[in-house]
């Protein structure tokens, strides 16, 4: 079976999880990763979203933003998907199954912002979008060479040190994560972090920095 | 200093773009240098093309629900696998017997062809894959229908 190839770094593992060839793995890294994001959606599920209030500065003067229910209800919706994605994408133990995994948090991330009616919010959400989409072609992009160069995409398989995964193929796999999930650059996604509605804005980064964790241990351990 | 300044070039958005883009062609160019890469013989997913055949691109071989050999990465995970390669249903038959184009329908029908490799060993990868589908057009209809 696969049980002795795996030699991570993220310590040994506990529990496999099979899915015909996609054998889902829980190492302490990956399940630390997995509870984080577990815990995050559980909080998007149950937690009401803030109120945001703008003070105008210098006066006693206030606006608080109205936000419509049905947008409150989408909103929370893609943080949950966000989170479920998450959730696959820090267990999964297949390359093309992660980049998929990264991919969907990719939309999510901008289906969280895509309902805010704020211009600026907009606009950074839409050149993010371009950045996501244009993410996906360095990300399947690396999963292809892997596939292509080693004739598997298993984890298990690849950590065992019978082939040798060219680094251009790790490079553009680290490219894609970052372009999906713009960890580790915020300064880019903090723009995005204007729209009101914490739980669920705070998915996006939260989402993003465990696809670069987990892809940081993936390009480790191949 | 020199950090503070990149820190201000990426928190413009409005330069997002245009530094993934060069970030994308500086790999690129080192992936170009480093070709020729060596492809592996023994891949996991063969695959012949058989143009004459009305399943083309998707025609894997084999008999519906007879055991077919199908390589797999683990096959002890998927018992039945084998036993489902390229499943028609009547319609998808008919078509199949009369035309040279069905392979090209996959998607616009149903029943169509149940690949045995994303039906089964790699089952997980096409629920995900219609997931992102469906969570892209949930953006698009609540972006749509919100002003209606």
């Amino acid at each position: 079976m696969y049980e002795h190839l795996m030699e991570n770094i993220g310590g040994p593992v506990a529990f496999a999880l099979e899915f015909g060839d996609i054998v889902n793995y829980f190492s302490p890294y990956t399940l630390t990763l997995f509870i984080l994001a577990f815990a995050f959606t559980v909080l998007a599920v149950v937690s009401r979203p803030e109120r945001q209030i703008d003070i105008a500065f210098g006066g006693d003067a206030y606006t608080a933003k109205v936000i419509t229910l049905q947008e409150m209800r989408f909103r929370r919706f893609m943080a949950i998907a966000c989170g479920l994605a998450s959730m696959g994408a820090m267990v999964s133990g297949d390359i093309f199954n992660f980049t998929l995994f990264t991919s969907m948090v990719g939309i999510t991330n901008v289906g969280i912002v895509a309902a805010v009616r704020n211009r600026h919010v907009l606009n950074a959400a839409y050149e993010y979008g371009i950045v996501a989409m244009a993410a996906t072609l360095p990300l399947f992009g690396g999963a292809a060479i892997i596939l292509a160069t080693t004739g598997t995409l298993s984890i298990w398989e690849l950590s065992s040190g019978t082939w040798t995964v060219p680094a251009v193929a790790k490079g553009l796999l680290g490219l894609g994560v970052i372009g999906e999930g713009m960890a580790p650059f915020y300064a880019a996604k903090a723009e995005m972090f204007r729209a009101p509605g914490a739980p669920y804005v705070i998915m996006c980064s939260l989402s993003s920095l465990l696809i670069f964790l987990r892809v940081i241990e993936i390009i480790i351990t191949i | 200093m020199i950090i503070s300044r990149i820190s201000q070039i990426l928190s413009d958005f409005e330069n997002l773009v245009p530094l993934f883009a060069a970030a994308c062609l500086c790999l690129a160019v080192i992936g170009i240098l480093t070709l020729p890469l060596a492809y592996h013989e023994a891949q996991l997913y063969p695959k012949t093309i058989d143009r004459a055949s009305p399943l083309d691109p998707y025609d894997r071989g084999g008999t519906p629900f007879n055991a077919t050999p199908v390589i797999a990465q683990y096959p002890e995970n998927s018992p039945y696998l084998g036993y489902v390669t390229s499943y028609l249903t009547p319609f998808s038959l008919f078509l199949a017997e009369n035309t040279l184009h069905l392979g090209t329908t996959i998607v616009s029908h149903p029943g169509g062809i149940l690949d045995e490799i994303l039906h089964n060993t790699r089952g997980l990868d096409t629920v995900v894959e219609t997931s992102i589908l469906f969570t892209a057009f949930a953006i698009a209809f609540y972006l749509f229908r919100r002003d209606g």
